[in-house]
């Protein structure tokens, strides 16, 4: 009787084993195809218009020495998308840090009120906001060919409300660490520096890296306040006016290779930051 | 080194949770003083207002004669252990030493350091030797009178942190983090920490009570030795009443809140000032019955459960000194002031439960009435056949030894034998007068 059961109970977990591979193994491909696709297309230089055919018809490096001559706009997009990232990344982190720091640590009136005011607001998709802050930028000069400093201003501006991933890491921080410190003799600011920031570098990693994807892989507001004025454009904006009807039978394949190409410092950066990035996300609840 | 005034403090959180009320302390210079009380009677509350951790709503905290209300943590010359701990988990021990001093930027006449000395005798012997007159002038004057600087030298740093770590015992650890090291170690690293600079106060918040009991043991005695080692004063919290008794020049017992008594070890335990005193300290815990105290002549006697025993001794005059009269009472006993009653006379009480301790045997007893009372008998003064005898559901006789009994009032809970709980409340009143006769003598001179 026991050994029947046992049998049949393993049958069933065979056949459930494989039913589970079976649906994980479709969902990967449905979801590394476009990769794939993307990547093979890059190479193709028979064909450079929009093509279903997986396998390129003759294989060069055509597409990505197209996107690095000058004739391309595709270093101007390129640089400004850097230029964006790097400055909203380092300012955003900062302010994100300062604004965590505080809430984690200070009392003060209407805290509670501006935490949950944030979060709601924060609830709210960003691109609600899109044609105010359209106007608002266009009034200051700002949209168009200045769309770069436009849209580091739209992207900063409310970086103080992801504020919530930082401070829950800095909640799990211990407070008398920062009461040891101000009687060993360290002033706020040393103890944010010398104690807290040190600790906090899984979940400062992880605030780096988001802030850098954020505008890097940004299409809808790059879009909108460069206005299809090349010279603002960010290289998601600038590729998608690749795919514009006059445009894009000769530059789908440059679209292609541009892509992998964004993916590139991106795919850097994780690498290289991958050991971090995965203790940030998991390290707040562990102390430190 | 320094005297620490606690004159009416008083802590309202908020939210209108009073945590402390009206806290009156005079602390010696050098004296060792212990917070004890049942966990939220307000001991971290009162620490952490004397270390700068958390305002003062009422009164004022004087440390070395000057008032520190609004004064940042940093400037109060204390130095603080934290029950967890607190170390800097990215920093190794050393660093985590280190720390403190590395963080003092004050201008400063620094006496050299062992390290110091030995290079500048050194360079004082070859400055010699070479006749640079100037050299040696300066160098003489340092190794005699101390170098003006800014903060500490790195060989300072060294040698302070070296030392401290000798002295508990942790130098083969001084290059790990935190992280690897036991709890005990961690401790010694957060009192060396501690121990490195130098302080007016040194305050411990329950700094024993994550450690084993075994650890808890050994750091106890340490703490004693280094209690002497560095030389100043002490502010200890515990909530462990043993503790207390061991390490405290003077323990302030408190509870929700308040002192309920302030006293020397001994004076806690011979003399507790109320019933909960008198219950918190000393363990178990002291037995109490409601009963009658009665006068007849100059002789008093009590009543517990239904037997009729003299009160004598120094408990007798005492009594008889302030005239008390026949009045119902609480009557306290110590479990090891109740002896075996080897006759027939005694109160015949039924062993519930007996926990051998190995030296001594606490035997949990009920009275015929059903009062429960705890006794202790040291093992030593048993025969072989009495420690046999001595199971569940034996009757013995017990006796009470009538100088060593206690006696409370039923409302207030007061010692009738003790008036006075916390005699810095009265000591500080007349600081306040002689203060205040002060202030107003430089008045009278300016007006003229
Ligand atoms: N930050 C706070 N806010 C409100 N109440 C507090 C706070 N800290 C402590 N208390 C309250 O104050 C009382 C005393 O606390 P505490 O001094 O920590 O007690 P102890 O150290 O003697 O265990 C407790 O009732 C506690 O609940
Ligand atoms: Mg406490």
């Amino acid at each position: 009787m026991a050994e029947r059961k046992h049998m049949s109970m393993s049958t069933k977990r065979r056949i459930g084993n494989v039913a589970s591979y079976v649906t994980l193994a479709l969902i990967s491909i449905i979801w590394i195809l476009p990769f794939v696709f993307l990547l093979l297309r890059s190479f193709d230089v028979g064909n450079t218009g929009p093509s279903s055919a997986i396998f390129p018809e003759k294989f060069g490096f055509g597409n990505y020495i197209y996107l690095f001559t000058a004739g391309a706009d595709f270093l101007k997009w390129y640089f400004n998308t850097f230029i964006i990232a790097l400055v909203v990344c380092v300012v955003q982190t900062a302010m994100q840090f300062s604004m965590s720091y505080v809430l984690s640590r200070y009392r003060f009136k209407l805290r509670k009120f501006m935490m949950n005011f944030m979060l709601v607001l924060g609830m709210f998709p960003g691109f609600l906001t899109m044609i105010v802050l359209y106007q608002v930028l266009k009034t200051i000069g700002l949209t168009g060919a200045n769309a770069v400093p436009g849209l580091i201003l739209v992207y900063v501006a409310s970086s103080g409300m992801g504020y919530y991933v930082s401070k829950g890491f800095l909640d799990t921080l211990p407070k008398s660490l920062d009461e040891a410190a101000l009687v060993d003799g360290a002033t706020r600011a040393q103890i944010f520096v010398r104690v807290i920031l040190p600790l906090c570098k899984p979940i400062l990693i992880y605030t780096v890296l988001t802030s850098f994807m954020g505008p890097w892989g940004d299409y809808v507001f790059a879009y909108t306040v460069s206005l299809g004025n090349e010279a603002g454009m960010n290289v998601a904006a600038g590729l998608n006016s690749w795919l514009a009807p006059n445009m894009i039978n000769d530059h789908f394949a440059p679209f292609c290779a541009g892509g992998v190409v964004v993916a590139i410092p991106v795919m850097v950066l994780f690498l290289f930051l991958q050991k971090y990035y995965v203790e940030g996300v998991t390290g707040g609840a562990v102390k430190g | 080194m320094a005297e620490v005034i606690i004159k009416n403090v008083k802590k309202i959180y908020s939210g209108n949770v009073t945590a402390v009320h009206d806290f009156n302390l005079h602390i010696k210079d050098k004296e060792f003083i212990v917070f004890v009380g049942p966990s939220g009677c307000g001991k971290s509350t009162t620490l952490r207002m004397v270390a700068g951790l958390e305002d003062i709503s009422e009164g004022t905290v004087s440390i070395d004669g000057e008032v520190v209300n609004d004064m940042q943590p940093k400037d109060r010359h204390i130095s603080m252990v934290f029950q967890n701990y607190a170390l800097y988990p990215h920093l190794t021990v050393y660093e985590n030493m280190a720390f403190p001093l590395r963080l003092d930027k004050k201008q400063r006449v620094e006496p050299l350091s062992p390290t110091e000395v030995e290079r500048a005798q050194k360079e004082l012997e070859a400055a010699r030797a070479a006749g640079n007159a100037a050299k040696v002038a300066k160098l003489e004057d340092e190794l005699q009178n101390g170098r003006q600087q800014k903060g500490y030298t790195n060989d300072q740093i060294y040698d302070r942190v070296t030392s401290a770590a000798q002295v508990l015992g942790i130098t083969q650890y001084l290059t790990r983090k935190p992280k690897a090291l036991s709890g005990g170690q961690r401790q010694r690293v957060a009192i060396g920490r501690a121990m490195v600079k130098d302080c007016k106060v040194f305050l411990m918040d329950e700094p024993l009570s994550n450690l084993d009991a075994k650890l808890r043991n050994q750091m106890r005695a340490e703490i004693i030795l280094l209690r002497k080692r560095i030389n100043t004063t002490f502010i200890y919290v515990t909530h462990d009443q043993t503790e207390a008794m061991t390490l405290g020049d003077r323990i302030v017992c408190m509870k929700d809140g308040f002192i309920m008594q302030v006293g020397t070890p001994a004076e806690l335990f011979d003399m507790p000032a109320n019933l909960f005193v008198a219950q918190f300290v000393g363990a178990p815990m002291m037995n109490t019955v409601n009963c009658d105290l009665s006068r007849e002549g100059d002789k008093y006697f009590v009543n517990p459960y239904g037997y009729k025993l003299p009160v004598d001794g120094e408990k007798g005059k005492a009594l008889l000194e302030r005239g008390v009269q026949s009045r119902p009472i609480i009557l306290g006993m110590r479990p090891e002031h109740i002896q075996l009653a080897r006759g027939k006379e005694g109160i015949p009480v039924t062993i519930q439960v007996n926990e051998m301790m190995g030296s001594e045997y606490h035997l949990h007893v009920t009275t015929e009435q059903g009062n429960k009372l705890i006794v202790r008998i040291p093992t030593i003064s048993l025969t072989d056949e009495e420690r046999n005898s001595m199971v569940n559901g034996t009757q013995i006789n017990i006796t009470f030894s009538g100088k060593a009994m206690h006696f409370f009032d039923p409302e207030s809970e007061k010692n009738l034998l003790v008036d006075i709980t916390n005699a810095d409340a009265y000591e500080l009143d007349a600081d306040i007068i002689k203060h205040e006769q002060q202030e107003e003598l430089p008045k009278a001179e300016k007006e003229e």
